[in-house]
């Protein structure tokens, strides 16, 4: 007779094979492991790594290592993570043998100061080369710890994510979620580090607890295994008549999982209930249809039942999935205000911003028009802006030149400066500077030509530029059109590019619509009559003259945004009389000059 | 003897990142092992200005390259170009020993020496110093005079040479990686080992492989290399002036160069074409043509003229071959036989083993050039074998020295 050896289903010798190691990094991560600790942890070891060597003596761990010892003296890193860095790497070979041989490491750590996000990510990567399973909860820093402990938190995240398996960022601002509003501030960062040691300690048991429908580390794998490893956690414990239905809902109430919303994105869910010898299929079904309903038709429920007796009557619903990072963020990049979705207790939408801002860059060059559309968004680098900025700005000198013809003779020297500049925040300063200068000049100009002002529209209508002037509006459409500029993003936006997507384009047109007013208007008043003489024959010197009149009799009136779309840039084609000078992709390349002639302009326009 | 070495070329280009491992078995054929590439994006007229963008480039073509061959890439050969390299023949004359009169590796390494003595602008150093001819005692178009009697040599060199620092750059960015760089290469000169074969060179040739950003070519008269140089203008700059002209952005500009335009104006249909995007305007083939044919006459008139004056145009009998990149372009073939009044062929690396759209295809030209160029060089070292070395050292110290 075949004797074997019953084990309880899904029981894997824990402490033989697969050790089960929880580190915690840092004092925030010291935290998390001793409230592991106060609750009883008995299946993994707890190991806490610190420099401070005050807060390591008052861990309750039974293993604990100093980091940076020689380095440090025993004291902390003052906030800076380089110092936690070479800590750690000075403890190198201790964290190394305390981390071998491990199945599972979880790893605490609080990021944002000096040891934790100094030292995280080098555990992190020994511990990878170790070739253990890496889960790393880490939580963010609060908004009002400043920018640089953000940034700092951000980097150490992005770092420990390139080595880890998963990645369990909580945003600390949420914990306010976490607490009744007048609990005290022990209270409140109690509840924050029982909510990361229940997700440990749930993970653990997803994989290690006994079930009749097991789940195992391949599964867990499984879900968690998206491209940027940021992780989804949810646990809900209920006893009592209704318990399925309140455990689902805690743990859908989760603000690691943001109130089930995120589930919809996800590619895999684990979810694992389980109960004492109480629990019923009903029960079960319950949970798994309330959990049907917050996630995606295309999404991948691995599930798996145990049965464990140390919960009594009460029911555990154990929800663990991950999103892709990336397009976890660009949904919430647009939106950092919303806090919401900034917060999804990833930590991922800021870390991922830098990651969608260089996409942007290395595809810029192909895409000139997306990148230009979406660096309307303020979360991309400024870098990027820039780059783009110059690039439209020199396609846009075509713009400065069209009223270097217009103005050839100009005697107005302000008005010659307006013009070089082809940037377009520039123009608008020096077009409100010569709006001044001139306005005593046109004053008497103004009010002789009101009356003409009837007639000269239908001939600027004829023109093709259909101004829909706003005439109750006295105000200097100059500083308007500025603040109006100005509340746009510059440089960019107010100078003309490339044929883009409606907003940008319609802000192009504004300002060239204006600024072509606007000077030529400038044209007139100096030089009465001879800058007429020199117009291009398309317009017609009549027409400009009724063009300039209009100018003068209603004050500076600027048209209003978007109705000269169209219209202005047509008008703009058809005075290309100078050759263009702006040179698209070789801005910023040493010109190429053969005798005489720059080749990098374009032939076309060269010899023409 | 079947003995195989592995080579991998690697060309940093202006549209394209390019490593190809190849493989050269003893009897000389080439078989391409994989290729790696991506597109490039720090780089601009043939030289690298962005050197971080650019070793992303590399990485991610090296890992493909790497896993495609499955061979682990440690040194490469790499190709380089740029406005600034030039080139120039000179000659160099000795006179051979009185005693002796036999022309030894002695006299040729120094008449090599004296023909190099070119004065250059101080940042330059040499690339290449490709032997041309050679003449004994009047004797012309001598092969090969080692082991000749005669009392004066000289020889006919081609110089091509570049300003250090850019190449440096070049190999600095390559050393990152890290791959080390085992030798630079011109790149027609490369591009030339796998376009021309002798027979082309003999008779005359003009290889001109218009690439992405600049346009580089080579002059075979007679089985040598009498002209090469690059021009800084390349398919980028037709694509740049499609979109500045147009006013579009540049990836429409190059789908429309690519799909729709041609570089001459014969067959030009009086037809609209679609820019795409919401603007939803159109523009006329015809002036899609005119743009690009006027780029197109500048570029290849900026490479004629000084072979032109040299009047080498004159000397070739096979005539030109276009490869590159932007070679598929259509129409620039006519547009090459109107401004050089020779017959063009567009051309691709002669066959080999390996996936054909590789050879075939003059994109790749210049990498898989640089393994056959490599597997030349290897054959013209004296083949250093441990004993041999050992040999080499004992002959130093022991004196025996001439």
């Amino acid at each position: 007779m075949i004797e074997y050896n019953q084990l309880d289903q899904g029981e894997l010798p824990v402490d033989a094979e697969l050790g089960v190691k929880v580190i915690g990094v840092g004092g925030a991560g010291a935290n998390v492991l001793d409230r592991m600790a106060l609750e009883g942890s008995d299946e993994a070891e707890l190991l806490t790594l610190n420099t401070d060597v005050r807060a390591l003596s008052t861990s309750v761990s039974s293993n604990k290592i100093q980091l940076g010892s020689t380095l440090l003296k025993g004291m902390g890193t003052g906030g800076d993570p380089s110092l936690g860095k070479q800590a750690a790497l000075e403890a190198v070979d201790e964290i190394r043998a305390a981390v071998r041989d491990k199945g599972i490491i979880f790893i605490c750590v609080g990021l944002g100061g000096g040891t934790g996000s100094g030292a995280a990510p080098e555990v992190c990567r020994i511990a990878k080369e170790e070739g253990v399973f890496l889960v790393v909860f880490a939580t963010m820093p609060f908004s009002f710890e400043g920018a640089r402990r953000t940034e700092q938190a951000r980097e150490a995240l992005e770092s420990i994510g390139k080595y880890a398996n998963a990645v369990i960022a909580f945003d600390n601002d949420r914990m306010g979620e976490l607490i009744v509003p007048k609990d005290g501030v022990t209270q409140a960062f109690a509840a924050a580090d029982k909510v990361i040691s229940q997700s440990i300690r749930a993970t653990m048991n997803v994989v290690f607890r006994p079930g009749i429908i097991r789940i195992g580390m391949d599964d867990l794998l499984s879900a968690l295994d998206s491209k940027d490893s940021r992780c989804l956690f949810g646990y809900g414990l209920a006893k009592g008549d209704n318990r399925s239905h309140e455990a689902v809902e805690q743990a859908l109430k989760c603000p690691l999982l943001d109130k089930g919303r995120l589930l919809n994105d996800a590619s895999a869910v684990l979810v694992q209930v389980a109960g004492g010898d109480t629990m019923t299929l009903y029960e079960v079904q319950l949970v798994m249809e309330e959990v049907n309903k917050h996630v995606g038709d295309g999404t991948q429920i691995l599930f798996g039942t145990g049965t464990d007796k140390r919960l009594g009557n009460s029911l555990s619903v154990t929800i663990i999935s991950s999103i892709n990072g990336p397009e976890g963020s660009q949904a919430t990049g647009s939106d950092p205000d919303t806090e919401d979705e900034a917060s999804i207790s990833l930590g991922g939408s800021p870390a991922s911003s830098p990651f969608t801002a260089e996409e942007d860059e290395v595809v810029f060059e192909e895409e000139a028009d997306d990148g230009v559309a979406e660096s309307l968004l303020p979360t991309l680098d400024q870098s990027v802006e820039k780059e783009q900025a110059d690039f439209v700005e020199d396609a846009s000198e075509e713009g400065g030149s069209v009223f270097e013809v217009e103005s050839a003779d100009d005697d107005g020297e302000d008005h010659e400066d307006e013009v070089e500049n082809s940037d377009g925040s520039d123009l608008e300063i020096s077009s409100e500077d010569t709006a001044e200068d001139t306005a005593d000049e046109t004053a008497e100009d103004t009010t002789g030509d009101t009356a003409e002002d009837g007639e000269e529209f239908p001939s600027l209508a004829g023109l093709g530029i259909t101004e829909e002037v706003d005439k109750e509006d006295e105000r200097n459409p100059i500083a308007r059109a500025v603040e109006d500029a100005g509340d746009d993003l510059t440089p960019f936006d107010s100078v003309s590019g490339p044929d883009d997507d409606g907003g940008v384009d319609r802000v192009e047109a504004v300002t060239d619509a204006e600024q072509k007013i606007t000077l030529t208007r400038m044209a007139s008043d100096s030089d009465d009559g001879r800058s007429k003489s020199r117009l291009p024959e398309d317009f017609g010197s009549n027409a400009l003259d009724s063009e300039v009149r209009f100018d003068d009799a209603t004050g500076d009136d600027l048209p209003e945004e978007g109705e000269t779309s169209e219209e202005a840039k047509q008008q703009q084609e058809m005075l290309q009389l100078e050759p263009i000078s702006g040179k698209g992709r070789f801005a910023k390349t040493d010109p190429t000059i053969v005798d005489g002639e720059d080749l990098d302009v374009p032939t076309f326009l060269r010899k023409k | 003897m079947a003995v195989s070495n592995i080579y991998v070329g690697l060309e940093i280009g202006t549209s394209k990142v390019c490593i190809i491992v190849g493989e050269v078995r003893g009897d000389g054929a080439i078989k391409i092992l994989g290729v790696g590439q991506h597109p490039s994006a720090g780089v601009r007229k043939g030289e690298i200005v962005d050197p971080e963008t650019v070793q992303t480039c590399l990485h991610d073509a090296l890992a493909r390259a790497e896993e495609r061959s499955d061979v682990e890439v440690n040194t490469v050969f790499l190709a380089v170009t740029g406005s600034h390299i030039q080139s120039m023949n000179n000659r160099g004359t000795i006179r051979v020993s009185d005693d002796q009169m036999e022309i030894s590796g002695e006299d040729l390494e120094e008449v090599k020496k004296i023909a190099r003595d070119v004065p250059v602008p101080k940042e330059n150093g040499y690339i290449h110093s490709i032997i041309q001819h050679y003449y004994v005692d009047g004797q012309e178009k001598v092969l090969n005079p080692l082991g000749m009697l005669g009392q004066k040599l000289e020889a006919d060199y081609h110089i091509i040479n570049g300003v250090k620092t850019r190449i440096q750059n070049s190999i600095k960015c390559v050393r990152e990686v890290p791959i080390e760089v085992e030798d630079i290469v011109f790149a027609p000169v490369a591009a030339a080992q796998v376009v021309l074969n002798r027979e082309a060179k003999n008779e005359g040739a003009l290889l001109i492989d218009v690439g992405g950003g600049t346009t580089d070519y080579i002059c075979f008269v007679d089985g040598a290399v009498v002209a090469s140089g690059c021009v800084p203008i390349g398919g980028d700059h037709i694509t740049n002036d499609i979109a500045l002209v147009l006013k579009i952005p540049l990836a429409r500009a190059e789908k429309l160069k690519v799909n729709h335009g041609s570089a001459s104006l014969k067959n030009t249909r009086n037809i609209e074409i679609a820019i795409g995007g919401e603007s939803g305007k159109t523009v006329e083939q015809e002036l899609l043509n005119q743009i690009m044919n006027a780029r197109a006459i500048e570029l290849l008139s900026v490479v004629a003229e000084p072979l032109q004056k040299q009047g080498l145009l004159a000397k070739l009998g096979k005539g030109i071959f276009l490869t590159g990149g932007s070679s598929l372009m259509t129409g620039i073939g006519d547009v090459a036989e109107d401004i050089f009044g020779i017959p063009v062929q567009k051309a691709g690396s002669t066959a080999m083993s390996g996936p054909s759209a590789l050879f075939e295809n003059p994109q790749y030209a210049t990498p898989v050039g640089l393994i056959r160029y490599a597997q030349l060089l290897d054959d013209q070292r004296p083949k250093k074998s441990a004993l041999s070395k050992l040999g080499k050292s004992f002959e130093k110290i022991f004196g025996g020295g001439r």
